[in-house]
């Protein structure tokens, strides 16, 4: 597979996109399956009278919690300690991973299970335990196959959306020695839960991510389907949980009103199989907490910037947004794709390509559960990055020139007046080549009689 | 400084304005609410059973022992062949466990589980098959209504159990029983 390569190497947008859309039956079909869900995220949401109430409330809540953070930091850290539970700070990914890394050295941990967490990937945790020594093992299937396949996710809640059943056989069988060919579904689900299972009884520590965490009470939900989570926090006596300083929710009122939509958007589910509330360590057991800033209080520093930390990671806006539907997970340059990736990962792009990979059509907008004005923000990173001087090469040449052009009416009508005749009188294929990219999968348009200024004077005019 | 120092000071600049927490007042839907419960249960892939209680639940248990299955139960009144063990790990070849549910949620299918009630906390997740037992009148509405209702003390777990585990993350086939229990069934008494 070139695919890590490939994803892990930066790159223009649209020349990994390149990379992905060369296959255009594998790109249907990633499309399709990704738009199942939208459809039935649609059915589920439709399905609730209150839906929109809902994602008022989400907004609210989580925009109330943000402007009053330290103190419901501050507060969860108090009740959390009450509770038994250790809290640790972390002003990056390297300290987070610093922190784990001495909890496990102390207890001595050979082998960790971890259920997902999009906050370990953007630390780079697992690499940074493998090269101590600790056995990393990713339980949720999706991410235990991506990780046997030596790849990063693509998507955030169906991190290998991008394979085939056929692929993850040969996978299988070559790591876990199932059947040659065989690639049921449900065979290889079996299989998994076989290896897995052994590793869940014979594991040292577990780690979760965290979907909420609850200030008042001083504890965290995490939401699985599998139960990957679950099984591994409640098996070995050392269970470890790291969250953004954005999982914060005052209550429990407030995390149900998240759990009401997560899955709902997330998967078309009402709910996610398990929601588990952890206040507290297992007998004899012990409890951590990683609160990580990494980049987050910056963002709050920004009046648009600032709403992105509203996301609850539903993937709903990845589910439909057109551009991310065609061209993989693996084109944005961090490990979070699609709009929302955009949003909270433009600044660290050093490409400064992935703000384009929008059409701002605000379908993910519309979508999300907790109104992270996304197309907002990635029309902001497009100004930040004209006003760092850090527009990609081309945009940086003809973007200004095609302002001036566009505010001159002189020079749009004359150049319009022009292009229309062009249209009428010149070969198709003598004018395609003037459209650029635009024009490698469209016919050029047929030219109007005259301007749309020309037809508004005469028909509507005084 | 300290990272939480220096965390907790970043955010005193936080560029908006300080927002108010909104009341939540959701109507909920009180029509047939054990109808609502059956199918958003159904939904979830976990399966109802309305009618015989306790005793239909230990006639199903007596014939899964003759079975030979490893049955454990945490609710009073129902029997199995397997006690708590003093591992967690020691539960790793039980067949069927039997456990209380506090509260049901109509809108999602979902179970309220506290700890207090599962002797080891992985019961629920490690065995292959889960029956939960539900009193009829702690069937609520919708999740609001149930937070209100759960219990979670200082140094608990608890869980929201919505069916039996499931992924669907092969080619986004659904597959019932990932790696948590692989069927639900639920007996109202």
């Amino acid at each position: 597979m070139s695919s890590q390569t490939t994803a892990l190497n930066s790159g223009v947008h649209a020349k990994k996109a390149d990379i992905f859309c060369k296959d255009e039956a594998r790109v249907d079909w990633h499309s399709k399956a990704l738009w199942v869900l939208r459809e039935k995220r649609d059915r589920a949401a439709g399905s609730l009278p209150e839906w929109e109430q809902l994602r008022q409330l989400g907004s609210e809540m989580k925009l109330h919690t943000l402007t009053h953070l330290g103190e419901y930091l501050e507060t969860f850290e108090k009740n959390c300690q009450a509770n038994g539970i250790v809290v640790h700070w972390a002003k990056d990914g390297a300290e987070h991973n610093q922190i784990v890394h001495s909890i496990l050295a102390k207890h001595q941990v050979k082998k960790l299970v971890k259920s997902k967490s999009m906050l370990t990937e953007e630390c780079h945790l697992n690499p940074y335990l493998e090269s101590k020594g600790i056995e990393v093992i990713d339980t949720d299937l999706g991410e235990r196959i991506i990780q046997l396949a030596k790849q990063p996710p693509s998507h955030i809640v169906v991190p290998a959306i991008h394979m085939k059943k056929e692929e993850v056989g040969d996978l299988f069988h070559d790591k876990l020695g199932t059947e040659a060919g065989a690639s049921d579904p449900t065979y290889l689900t079996r299989a998994a839960r076989a290896h897995l299972r052994e590793q869940f009884l014979s594991a040292d520590a577990a780690m979760t991510g965290v979907n909420m965490a609850i200030a008042d009470k001083g504890a965290v939900v995490v939401c699985t389907n599998e139960g990957n989570a679950d099984m591994g926090a409640n098996l070995p006596k050392l269970q470890l949980h790291s969250m953004g300083i954005d999982k914060m929710v005052p209550d429990l009122d407030s995390a149900a009103i998240l759990l009401r939509t997560l899955a709902r958007n997330a998967t078309g589910q009402p709910i996610t199989t398990y929601s588990s509330f952890y206040r507290g360590p297992q007998d004899g057991g012990e409890m951590h907490i990683i609160i990580v800033d990494n980049g987050r209080t910056d963002m709050l520093k920004d009046k648009i910037l600032a709403e992105s930390l509203k996301c609850i990671r539903c993937g709903g806006c990845l589910n439909t947004c057109p551009v991310y539907r065609r061209s993989g997970g693996y084109s944005y340059n961090y490990t979070i794709p699609g709009p929302i990736g955009i949003a909270v990962g433009a600044q660290a792009d050093d490409t400064h390509s992935i703000p384009w990979a929008c059409t701002l059509c605000g379908s993910c907008s519309y979508v999300c559960p907790t109104k992270v004005p996304l197309d907002k923000i990635i029309h902001h990173h497009r100004r930040l990055k004209a006003k760092a001087g850090k527009l990609p090469y081309g945009k940086r040449n003809y973007m200004p020139l095609v302002g001036n052009f566009m505010a001159s009416e002189t020079m749009l009508n004359c150049s319009m007046s022009v292009a229309r005749t062009a249209l009428r009188i010149l070969p198709g294929s003598l004018l395609k080549p003037f459209s650029g990219a635009w024009g490698k999968y469209r016919e050029l348009p047929v030219a109007p009689k005259s301007s749309f200024e020309a037809w508004f004077n005469k028909n509507r005019g005084q | 400084m300290s990272s939480k120092q220096s965390i907790l000071n970043a955010l005193k600049s936080v560029a908006v304005a300080p927002q108010a927490m909104p009341p939540i007042n959701v109507s909920p839907r009180l029509d047939d609410v054990i109808g609502q419960f059956e199918t958003n249960l159904g939904t979830v892939a976990g399966t109802l059973h309305r009618e015989g209680g306790l005793a239909a639940l230990q006639a199903k248990v007596d014939e899964l022992i003759k079975e030979g299955k490893q049955v454990i139960s945490q609710v009073e009144g129902v029997t199995g062949n397997r006690s708590a063990p003093e591992t967690a790990h020691e539960l790793k070849d039980i067949d069927f466990a039997v456990i209380p549910g506090d509260v049901a949620v109509a809108e999602n299918g979902a179970i309220w589980v506290n700890n207090q009630h599962l002797g080891h906390r992985v019961t629920p997740f490690i065995c292959e098959n889960l029956f939960l037992v539900v009193s009829a009148d702690k069937v609520v509405a919708n999740l609001h209504e149930a937070i209100k209702q759960i219990g979670l003390n200082s140094g608990e777990f608890g869980v929201f159990i919505a069916g039996p585990s499931k992924t669907a993350d092969i080619e986004q086939a659904l597959v019932v029983g990932a790696h948590g229990a692989c069927s639900l069934n639920v007996y109202l008494i």
